[in-house]
């Protein structure tokens, strides 16, 4: 076997299709960061509770999944408006830490709430998408669809932020959250609508996850841990770093299965991570100061 | 008068201190047994959960019968929560806080390896009803933990045995030719089956194309598919739980990964209802290896007081989960489980004098049963020291094939319903025809 064959195309494709499922989401996480600078550690178990969501809708109510997708989506953002203020708006003058042991004291509330409002089965949607097949390479419609999303979304998301009022302001608040309150912003305002968003974006991750993923109350540990490491490298906060990240992880796993033990590929993808802490703490795309 | 009085008195103290004598023995004769599954975590849907009810509907037979030998059963139930810290430490607290008299359960090997460590520390009596990891017992010379269950290496073996001696006639290849990729998850259970594939596929001289291990809560597996179809495997042998499998299996059809056979081994393999949900009727041709369930075995063949419990353990499974298919991991605790309670316990009190763990060790390595002596159909006859002390030598899974409705013993030919469907059906997504 040379070292350039088609199943490393196929693995490359993989890995671009996988990056584009840990870049929808990063992109809710470096939302809620880059604006109330608290990072939602939780944020998974929003995906799981959306992805339970949807099981409901569609399997137990009957719901077409198209029907189903917008409604778990505009749930999830309440869940995410909820989380804002009755968890993080009380801590927000607090140090860090404080808000960091709240949302992982969410975390485990929101898993042990799911063990015993829906039990310990593993669920799914048993919708089975056709393979497309690409000169000897398979793609998977639930990736590709995901990646989609990813993009769309990263697209929708830069649109409302630079084209709208309320997006001016939220990145107004994003560049300095003292100074937009003295020119009269209302920053609890703006606060809960990015909650809505990022708990939104959340649940839009859940819709495309239930087509890939059983649904059990401990399916975020799956994407958690992965995920923050992304928006860390990306450098929190930075929604075009967080992306770029989640690419350059997903194909290092990718690629790295490939050729060597598939755990090596994580390996390798965690070494680049801690690397990349020393010589760009900041983030991939932060400027040296 | 003053005699009748002191005599009166005399009797009321007798009576006050037989009283006392009999309130304290009553105390004491209470045999405590600790039991821990996973009733929440990822492993909690992958079987354990079902292997404590199993436990549980056993446990609440004997204490519905009364005291065994005199001594009233208590059992005290703690949740793992799929974490091996917390199985250590809630053994710990049982023996400790609670003064149980023995433990009994662990579904996960992870578990097993550290909690038995731990337990024979401790001095306690250990009865393992589900884990299979060789490594719980191998070269660790434990006094006081025993498992009843087959042992991963048999498990992987088994599968290979079956493969191998129908690989000239349903694949048309010698063994030599025939390709094998082998993968699992990598914790303790998946590692030990694996060997036993390697072990096995060596003996009959298979061509192992592929040996991979991967983390359960992997989010991704499709470079492993990828791996998969560049090294052609006409078998797979496959160790997992159930959320990696569904995964695995769902990127492998989306991935157009194709192959003869695959054969699972136990965990996630072995909640068939959850495979259903996740892949519908792609799983009719694919194989199992575990061991039998109870309600599977030939009751013919069993010693004449094993099929009423065979049917009062479905019957209380029923009315647990109505409607639900009936488990094979609730019928395996719940064999192993019987073995214990009638057999170990009556005769530790019986003939060494109590329930301590001495008592206990040395009826459990009195046990000498012939094939058809425990509701899974095998025997029992315990090691009692060497490489694997503690571990029941006559233990032996099966190979069951899934089929449209439910699922037939294909392996060994003993036992066997029908020959295995070599390669896999026409029209299954996976196969190769």
């Amino acid at each position: 076997m040379g070292f350039f064959d088609i199943f490393l195309v196929e693995a490359l494709v993989n890995g671009l299709l996988l990056g584009g499922v840990l870049a929808l989401l990063a992109l809710g996480l470096n939302l809620i960061f880059g604006v109330i600078d608290v990072a939602w550690i939780c944020y998974a178990e929003l995906v799981m509770f959306g992805m339970y969501a949807m099981y409901y809708f569609v399997i137990v109510f009957g719901l077409s999944y198209w029907v189903a997708a917008p409604m778990a989506i505009a749930l999830i953002g309440v869940m995410g408006v909820l989380l804002h203020v009755l968890v993080i708006a009380p801590l927000l003058g607090t140090a860090p830490i404080n808000q960091l042991l709240a949302t992982g004291g969410v975390l485990f509330f929101l898993q042990s709430l799911a063990t015993v409002a829906f039990g310990i089965d593993f669920r799914n949607l048993g919708i089975r998408l056709p393979t497309l097949e690409v000169a000897e390479v398979f793609v998977s419609y639930a990736r590709l669809l995901a990646f989609g999303a990813a993009l769309t979304g990263m697209l929708a998301l830069w649109l409302f932020l630079t084209r709208t009022y309320t997006g001016t302001a939220i990145r107004a608040i994003a560049q300095d959250r003292e100074i937009m309150a003295l020119m009269g912003v209302d920053t609890r305002r703006v606060y809960v609508i990015t909650s809505a968003v990022g708990g939104a974006l959340a649940g839009l991750a859940s819709c495309l996850l239930v087509l890939q993923y059983d649904v059990h109350p401990f399916v975020g540990l799956s994407f958690g841990p992965i995920t923050f490491m992304i928006c860390v490298m990306g450098g929190l906060g930075n929604m075009i770093g967080g992306f770029i990240a989640a690419f350059i992880f997903a194909e290092i796993i990718s690629i790295g299965g490939l050729y060597l033990d598939l755990e090596w590929g994580y390996v390798f993808a965690f070494v680049f991570f801690i690397a990349m802490m020393f010589v760009r703490p900041e983030g991939l795309l932060a400027r040296r100061s | 008068m003053r005699l009748g009085r002191r005599l009166a008195g005399l009797g009321l103290a007798v009576a006050a201190a037989f009283g006392i004598t009999f309130g304290a023995d009553a105390q004491e004769r209470k045999f405590k047994i600790g039991v821990i599954y996973d009733y929440s975590g990822p492993l909690a849907g992958g079987g354990s959960s079902l292997h404590g009810l199993g436990a549980k509907i056993m446990i609440d037979h004997f204490i519905s019968k009364g005291p065994v030998e005199g001594y009233t059963i208590e059992a005290i139930y703690a949740d793992a929560q799929s974490r091996p810290e917390v199985a250590i430490n809630e053994a710990v607290r049982l023996v400790e806080q609670e003064k149980v008299d023995m433990l009994l359960g662990f579904f996960s090997s992870a578990q097993c390896v550290p909690v038995a460590g731990r337990v024979e520390q401790l001095g306690k009596f250990m009865w393992i009803t589900t884990c299979i990891s060789t490594a719980v017992l191998e070269n660790r010379n434990y006094k006081f933990v025993f498992r009843p269950q087959a042992m991963g290496q048999h498990f992987g073996m088994t599968a290979t045995d079956m493969i191998a001696a129908y690989s000239k006639e349903k694949f048309g290849k010698e063994p030599k030719d025939l390709r094998v990729a082998i993968i699992h998850e990598d914790g303790a259970y998946g590692v030990d089956v694996a060997r036993g594939n390697e072990a096995g596929a060596k003996k009959h001289g298979l061509n192992v194309v592929l040996k991979e291990g991967y983390a359960a809560t992997a989010p991704d597996l499709s470079a492993l598919v990828t791996k998969l179809r560049r090294a052609r495997p006409d078998v797979i042998l496959h160790t997992g739980y159930n959320p990696d499998i569904s995964l695995f299996l769902r990127q492998a059809r989306e991935g157009g990964l194709k192959f003869g056979a695959l054969v699972g081994h136990g965990a996630g393999y072995g909640v068939p209802e959850k495979l259903r949900e996740a892949l519908g009727k792609d799983l009719v041709g694919f194989f199992n290896v575990d061991p039998i369930s109870i309600w599977e075995t030939n009751q013919a063949a069993l010693t004449p007081d094993l099929p009423p419990i065979v049917k009062m353990v479905g019957e209380a499974y029923d009315k647990a989960q109505p409607g639900n298919q009936r488990s094979p991991h609730v019928g395996m605790a719940a064999s192993n489980v019987y073995l214990f309670l009638q057999h170990v316990l009556p005769r530790a009190i019986k003939a060494h004098g109590g329930v301590n763990a001495e008592a206990l060790r040395k009826a459990a390595l009195e046990i000498d049963f012939p094939e058809g002596g425990t509701m899974l159909g095998f025997g029992v006859k315990f090691a009692g020291d060497g490489a694997m002390a503690g571990q029941n030598e006559r233990a032996a899974p099966v190979v069951i094939e899934y089929t449209a409705n439910g699922a037939d013993v294909v392996w060994p030919r003993s036992q066997a319903k029908r020959p295995p469907t070599l390669p896999l059906p026409a029209g299954n997504p996976y196969t190769t025809r």
